[in-house]
This record gives C-alpha cells, structure tokens and sequence, in this order.
C-alpha cells in the first residue's frame, strides 16, 4: 500500500477528440458526417456571402455575379432605416434611433433599477425621440407620423410598447392579487381572455375596426397600435410580475405589516422590488418576444422594418434580391434579440450563483 | 472456488483528482464483503465500477469470468448477472411496482409477462410487501421503495449483489426493515458487497469487512479481528467515530 | 358601518361592479349607434347570406353562394388543419432537434444549437414572408422542378402524387382509420388491473393500429378508380392536373410554423431530458436495459411528463400563430373573418365570432392537454426526485 502519486491519463487533445467524437464506430462516422456537413455549409456561406459577393453596384451587375447581391442593402438601406422620412432629415431618425437603443442598453446597468431612475430614462429618452422625429420645436420641421417607418420606427414601437405596457403590467398584477375577489376574478378574465387571443386580431381590431365602431375615439393609428400591443405585453407581464410576488416568502408581506406599513408602502418598498428582482430573467425573454412581435404591424399596413424590406426589393430592378434582403433583415433581428436573450440567460445564471 | 469479482492495480482519476489508487481486492461466489470508510474514501466509486457506471483508468476488474472493458458486449453480460440497489432507490416513478420489477426481465431475459409477474411477486413476498404491487413509488415510504429496489434486481435473478449505502438515505426506523431483507438474502448465499455504515450487520453477516480512505485499501480482515483489533490508526480513527454513538 | 372591512369590501365590489357592467352596456350601446350610423347593420342574420367570394383554399367544398357560416366554417377548418399538422412536424422536429442538443456527441450539440439560435431569434412572420417568397419564386409550370417525375415544385404550388379513389372511399377508409386509432388509444388508457389485461391491452392496442392501416389500405385499393390507385400530377398546357397541389401560401406557413415551433420545442423538450434524475438512469442501465429501452422506457416517459404544461402553452401558441396566414394570403380563420368584416360590414358580431372561436380552440387544446397531463403525471408525495 504506498502512495503512489500516478499521472493521471493523458488528456491531450488528440485523446479528448477521440472519446467524445468517436467512442463507436456509430458515432464516430455520425461526427464525420457531421463535420463534413458543418464545413461544406461554411464554405458555401463564405463563398456566396463574402467572396463572389456583389457589395455595390447596379442590378445587373448584381444579376451576373455568382454571390449574394449586398448591393440591394448598399442602396436601399435608407429605405429600410428610415422608411418614407423625408432625405434631408434622415440624421433626425438616426439620432432618435440612437437615443432608443442606448437606452435599451443602458436599462440593463443594475444602477437604472429603480423606480425613479428607469422611469426617468424612459420618459426622458422617449421625449427626445418624438421631439426629434416629430419637429416642431427648436426649428425642426414638423414630420407627422404617417411619414414614419423603417427600422426607427419598429424600435419606436417597442419603445413605446414597453413604456406603456409595464406600469399597466404592474397594475394588472397587483389588482389580479386584490383581495377583493370581484376585482381579482375580472383582472384575472381580462388577462386571460388577452392571453389566449392572438396579437394579429388584438392589432386588428384597435388598428382598423376601432375607429370604425367609435369614430370619436380614434387617435393616431401609430398611437392605437402602440397601446394595443401594450395590452398585450402587459397581459403576458402581469402573469411574470405576479409568478415573482408569489415566489416571495409570506413572511415579507407580514413583516411589512406587522412593522404599520400600509398598502401602497408595503407595495412599492418591499414587495414589488423583490418580486421585480426575482422575475428578471423572464421579464427579458417578455421583452425579446415583444421585440420580435413588433414585426407583426406590418399585417395592419405599418410601414415598419419588415414592410419596408419588403418595399425595398418589392418591385422593379432588385425583384430578384429577396433572399439578400431577408438575410439582412434576419441579421438585424439576430442582433436584437440574441443579445436580449443573452443576458436574460446572464441574469439567470448570476441569481442561481447568488443563492 | 472460482472468483466472483477479481479487481487487479485499479486506478480511477476524475480529471485531475484520483478517486481509487492501486486498488486490487478479490470476492469469491458466496462471499459477503462488506466496504466502510470515511466519505470521499472511494467505495461507491469502486463498487459503481464493478457494473460500469463509472470507468476504470488502469487496471482491470473481472466478472464472473468476463473482463469489464469498453466492449458493450461484456458490459451487457456483466449488468445481467449484477444487481445494483442505490442509496437513493431509484424506482421508476411512473411505473406501479410490479411493472418496475418486470420491465428488465421481460425486456433483457424476454421472460413471458405471466412468468415474470409470477416470480416479482415471488420476490415482493420475500421482501414483505407484496400488498403493494399496484401502487406507485411515490406512494410507498423509504423503507418500503428501497425493499422494492431490492426485489427489482433480485427479479434478474443476478449472482452478485452490490449496495451502494443502501439505508443512508432512511428514517431511522425503516432500516432494520431493509437490513433484514438484507440479512436473509445473505443466509440464502448470495455474493454480496456493501457499502455501509452499518457495523451491526457487518459483524452479523460479512465475512470480510474492507477499510477504505482516500482511494485506497487500507485494511480487510473478517469482522471480529477488524472490529476488536484494528491494525491500522486510521481504521481505529475511523471505528471510534462510527461506533461512538 | 363604514368602519367593518367586510362591508367596505363587499360596497367597493358592488360600486365597481356597476361600473364595469354600465361602461360595457354603454360601449356596445354606442358602438351600435355608430355603426347604424354607417349603414352597417346588425344582428347575426347576415351569417345565411351568401358571400359572393372565394377563398384560396378549402377542404370542404365551397362557392361563391355559400352563406357566412360556410365560409367561417371554412376558415376554421383550415385553421386547425394547418395547426395539427403545423403542430405535429413541429414537435417531430422539437424531439430530434432536443436529441441533438443533449447529445453527448460535440458535433451533433452544436447542430443543433445551430438550429435554434438562427431560428429562435428571428420573428416568425418574417420567416414566413421569406418562404413565401421562395416557394412564390419557383419556375413557372413549364420548367418545374422535377423530382423523380412525381413531385414537381413551381411558382404555382408543389404538386404531389395524390390517391384517386371515390369519395366514398376515402371517407369510409378515413372514418375506420380514425376508430382504429381511438380504439388502440383506449386499450393503453385503459386501467389494467389484472395479469390477463396486462396482457392483454398492449397487444390489443398494436393490434388495433395494425389493423385500422391495413384496412383503410384494403378500403382504398379496392375503391380506387378506373385509372388506377395514385394519381400523378401531369403537365398539361400551362398547369399540372392531376395530383394535389400544396399552395405556396399553405406551404410557406405550414414551413416557418414547423421550423420555428421546433426550435422552440426543440428546447422545451431538450430542458425535459436534462431533468431526468440520473439515478433512474443509472438504475436502468444497471438492470442491464439497453440504450434504446433506456431511451424509450425511462427518459422520455419521464422528460415528457416534466414538460406537459409548458408544452401545452407552446402548442396554444402555436395554434394562435396559424393567424399569420393573413400575412401571406393563407385563408385562415382570421382571414376570412377579415374579409368578411370589410364585404359585409357586421363588424362587432365578427369580433364576438373570432374571439370566441379562438376562446373554443385553445381551451379545447388546453383542456386535452391538462386531461393527459392528469391521467400521466407521477404520483404520491414520496419520491425522492
């Protein structure tokens, strides 16, 4: 019996390939298969996308290369940025762009979470937004919003989707746990009746019926659709919101009580910031989907990204370029959302840790 | 007498970490070993590398006359002819219990239904809960899943029989329950190794009891020399502890 | 009185009680008035009107006469036709592309996870314009493209070999199939408590699938027409006859609902194997089961029975989705519904009729759904999961 200090196995790399890609002869022929399939869909990528791609020039030129046609995204890209704004002002819906995205960025940063930080961003960020695309002040030229799309006015539409939808997920919330049962039953029909309609006929029905059925309410289509989807979002939220005040201990509350806090206090002190903190990593994956529902206005005749993709091979010369289009509109998807989902999953992983 | 289990220079590193060291030990037919030792020592690791749950390095393990490799064959033939019961049962929830204890015989042995429910109740009765064949795992106590986990490898009718800490996971009044199933089955002649902290069926039942720390054999001997007259400090450490309370 | 909670609880409910009923009665009230206002009647009488329009795609058979309940009838249909389907590929898609990301196998992982990353994080109605766009960009008829002479894909649609039997035929080899099927689901629902019906059931229950296809097969052979039992689609002039035509549109969504609901499923189902205790496993493998019966008789039973109701939301969402067909001129039930609403104007009784018939379809979803989920979940308070 001597203590013998072996060297462990060698784990070198050639090792390590051979255990997991190939311990039988079954699953090393499937890694082989799929390394081939990996590398040929690779290369072609590369191949189309980048080496006999055409970045800019003329349709026909476009027409005669083997690769992808970036020219159409080259050219055009106005168009789908901004949609019909007018040219001359196209820096204006860039910079409220901008503004909109670091914000979105900046929500992220633990130090905006609190009530009056985020809410102060927020409204802030969503002020320069319309004072910039809108006009009228500081000498800006008035550009309405029927002059709106592209992928500024997507954003805009989530922007103001999650501006409005979380205080009214908040309130849907707190009144589905009313002890008043009356009060929590209706909330309770009302976010469940949202919940299992589609977004399409809840867009629908504020977009085009609305104004039908009570001619004096309407407002601006642009407005009807953003508090729509509101609903929606806030419905879906509620349901999160309400799963973190849940996941609360009892003792919370009652401590909270016991101590002579009343309601409101109890509310916005104790309960609502730790239910936010525990229902974080859901309430990004809400915001996610959210971002990616914002596509479904085009269904409505919002001149959003998608549509205005859609107008920018539509016709005419770039009719062929479809699939260059919809790769790049996927793309600037990815973008968002991956790096949405992302750090949701960061979220997560970092509370698990804390526990 | 042919040897049931002929471990030979085992060597068995989890990355970096070396969880069994030169480890070589050897179990004829009918013999009952039984494995103690500190937690970490390595003994579920060596019993678990018995029926390939986990792999040896260097070494060589040899069942019943089959050398455990990466051979699926000779894994499949050994898993027949060893019977495992866990520390933490591990029934299949979402079958009754007559089902969990024919699923093997019918699906590897492709024993006929009726011949199998036939030889699980067989076996329930031996284990003294054949009232409960119809009900779920969930709806048993501890005591009752792990006699039930013991049956459902007796029904493959194995020759060796390994525990894995088979009442730590118990309320203390289930398990006299589990260790008399244990003891009869010893009685009967069954190749069984334990692993335990069970000094009271160790001086009953085994005939050689088996010291583990840090990945190596530190002692065997048969239970009354092991019990009254420890060789090693670290073997009397340990049996002062154990046995204190 | 104004100090007791109780009767302070029970005065505020009835005050908003009041107040919730008096603001909708006034809503519908003027909502009326405005529509009477634009000539726009109302009252369900419109629904045995007939339409004077078409629709794209129909199982039954329909015209342009066809009343308002025919045409809503249709839209229905179609929508959970290309829902079970959409759901069905979805979720055969959903278990390879989970098998795949729990592989041990690197290689087989990161395809998967190739899958789902480019899937997932792009909305699906642009997904579902880009496959329109593609399957709307095939060749025209004449220079299709042709697989093996018996499929040949064109702008125009995907034509397919088709049975050609009689109606009758197909309807009776349809209906036995179906009660082929309803039995053989019965005999492994059904308690066994006996050796005899433990025996008995599982073969029974093969034997009763077995059956249903060979006979809907024998029915179909025999009740085939005169030109033989398949019909393949020929090109005649400018279009194929003959065969089933898949629409572009129908295929297109039919594509994006059951990539995108994979990739989702995919997850959902992968997040189910990895909860599988690895004692059970572990336990199987030492009973000496092989890969496959482990596979088959313990982690998928169990991975199943830990994700039922997030997969019950998953496919009520999915159904929901089947509303992009107004994206790509699918006639779904929204779409007809839609259309409905702007040629015959009876605006708020559509509503009512679209939102109740989306209430009807995902409670009957959710409800098969939870009625499977109770009959299969574990039971008993001691398991040591």
């Amino acid at each position: 019996m001597t203590d013998i200090a072996l060297a462990p196995p060698s784990l070198d790399l050639r090792h390590m390939v051979r255990r997991k890609l190939f311990p039988t002869p079954l699953s090393g022929l499937v890694s082989l298969i799929g390394i081939a399939l990996i590398s040929w869909l690779a290369w072609a990528l590369i191949r189309w996308a980048i080496l006999d791609a055409v970045f800019f020039g003329t349709p026909d030129e476009c027409k005669q290369a083997a690769g992808a046609c970036w020219a159409v995204i080259t050219t055009r890209w106005r168009l789908m940025f901004f949609g019909l704004y007018p040219y001359d002002e196209h820096w204006r819906s860039a910079f409220g762009c901008l503004t909109l995205i670091a914000v979105i960025v900046l929500s992220c940063i633990p130090w905006f979470w609190t009530a009056l930080r985020i809410s102060v961003l927020w409204v802030v960020s969503f002020t320069i937004f319309v004072v910039l695309m809108r006009g009228g002040l500081f000498g800006l030229s008035v550009i309405t919003e029927d002059k709106w799309g592209g992928l500024a006015l997507s954003i805009f539409i989530f922007a103001g989707t999650s501006l409005l939808g979380m205080p009214l997920a908040i309130m849907l919330a707190l009144l589905r746990r009313s002890p008043l049962p009356l009060v929590a039953k209706l909330s309770g029909l009302f976010i469940d009746t949202v919940r299992s309609l589609p977004l399409i006929t809840i867009l629908f029905t504020v977009a085009i019926l609305l104004p039908i059925i009570v001619p004096g309410l309407a407002g601006t289509k642009i407005t009807r659709v953003i508090c729509g989807m509101a609903v929606f979002f806030a419905a879906y939220q509620a349901e999160i919101i309400r799963s973190g005040i849940q996941s609360l201990p009892v003792g919370q509350e009652e401590a909270a009580k016991a101590l002579g806090l009343n309601y409101w206090q109890r509310t916005r002190k104790i309960i609502l910031p730790q239910a936010f903190r525990r229902a974080l990593p859901p309430t990004v994956s809400q915001f996610a989907i959210s971002f990616k529902e914002v596509a479904l206005v085009i269904v409505i005749g919002i001149f959003d990204f998608l549509a205005s993709g859609n107008a920018a091979y539509g016709s005419g010369d770039w009719a062929f370029a479809y699939v260059e289009v919809y790769a790049f509109m996927a793309f600037v998807y990815f973008i968002f959302v991956f790096s949405l989902s992302r750090y949701g999953a960061y979220l997560e992983r970092r509370m698990r840790v804390g526990k | 007498m042919p040897a049931a289990v002929s471990i030979k220079n085992l060597d068995k590193f989890y990355g970096d970490f070396q969880a069994l060291r030169d480890v070589s030990l050897t179990v004829t037919e009918g013999e009952k070993v039984v494995i103690c030792g500190p937690s970490g020592s390595g003994k579920s690791t060596l019993i678990r590398c018995i029926n390939r749950l986990e792999e040896h390095q260097a070494g060589s393990i040899d069942v019943l006359g089959t050398v455990l490799d990466d051979n699926t064959g000779h894994i499949d033939a050994i898993r027949r002819e060893v019977g495992m019961v866990f520390q933490n049962f591990n029934l299949f929830p979402h079958m009754t219990i007559l089902e969990n204890c024919v699923l093997a015989p019918m699906l590897v042995r492709k024993t006929p239904r009726a011949e199998a429910e036939e030889m699980a109740m067989h076996f329930l009765k031996k284990v003294h809960i054949p009232e409960q064949a119809m009900k779920y795992p969930g709806e048993l106590s501890g005591g009752q899943q792990q006699r039930v986990a013991i049956a459902r490898a007796l029904c493959m009718k194995p020759k060796i029989m390994l525990f894995d800490e088979p009442t730590s996971a118990l309320d203390p009044e289930m398990i006299s329950e589990v260790l008399d199933v244990m003891v009869s089955l010893a009685r009967e002649g069954m190749t069984m190794i334990c692993v335990t902290h069970e000094m009271g069926f160790a001086r009953q039942v085994a005939d050689k009891v088996i010291f583990m720390d840090r990945g190596q054999i530190i002692e065997t001997n048969p239970p009354t020399e092991f019990f009254d007259n420890p060789q090693h400090d670290r073997t009397k450490t340990f049996l002062s502890q154990v046995l204190a309370h | 009185m104004f100090q007791s909670r109780k009767t302070n609880a029970f005065l505020i409910q009835a005050v908003i009680g009041l107040v919730v009923v008096a603001a909708l009665v006034l809503f519908v009230r003027y909502a009326q008035r405005s529509l009477e206002a634009q000539n726009m009647t109302s009252g369900f009488a419109f629904l045995w009107r007939s339409t004077g329009w078409d629709v794209g795609f129909s199982l039954i058979p329909y015209t342009i006469n066809d009343p308002y309940w025919r045409v809503i009838l249709v839209g229905i249909l179609n929508t959970l036709f290309l829902g079970l389907i959409g759901l069905a590929l979805a979720t055969i898609i959903g278990i390879i592309v989970g098998a795949l990301r729990t592989s041990v196998n690197p290689v087989m992982s990161f395809l998967g996870t190739l899958y789902v990353e480019s899937i997932r994080n792009v909305p699906m109605i642009l997904q579902a314009f880009f496959w329109y766009a593609v399957f709307t960009h095939l060749p025209p008829p004449r220079q299709s493209i042709d697989l093996g002479g018996m499929m040949f894909l064109s702008a125009r649609g995907i034509f397919v070999p088709w049975l050609n039997v009689s109606t009758f035929a197909a309807g009776f080899a349809g209906v036995a199939f179906g009660c082929a099927v309803l039995l053989a689901l019965t005999f492994s629902l059904l308690p066994r408590r006996s050796l005899f019906q433990r025996t008995l059931y599982p073969k029974l229950s093969r034997l009763a699938l077995l059956g249903g296809i060979l006979f809907a097969a024998a029915v179909l052979f025999f009740g085939r027409n005169t030109d033989g039992l398949f019909q393949l689609p020929q090109l005649k002039g400018l279009n194929f006859t003959g065969g089933l035509r898949v629409s572009p549109e129908f295929a297109a969504l039919l594509t994006a609902m059951s990539l995108y609901g994979g990739a989702f499923l995919g997850e959902i189902i992968r997040a189910g194997f990895l909860s599988v205790n690895r004692g059970q496993i572990e336990a199987a493998h030492a009973l000496g089961l092989s890969g496959w019966h482990v596979f088959t008789r313990v982690r998928l039973p169990l991975a199943l029975r830990a994700v039922l109701p997030t997969l019950t939301n998953q496919y009520v969402w999915l159904i929901k989705a089947t509303t992009l067909g107004i994206a790509v001129g699918f006639s779904d039930f929204f779409l007809v519904i839609s259309t409905s609403i702007n040629q015959s104007g009876q605006t708020l009784e559509l509503i009512a009729i679209l939102m109740a018939g989306f209430l009807v379809i995902n409670n009957v979803l959710a409800g098969v759904m939870n009625f499977i989920n109770a009959r299969i979940k574990l039971r008993g308070t001691q398991l040591r999961i």
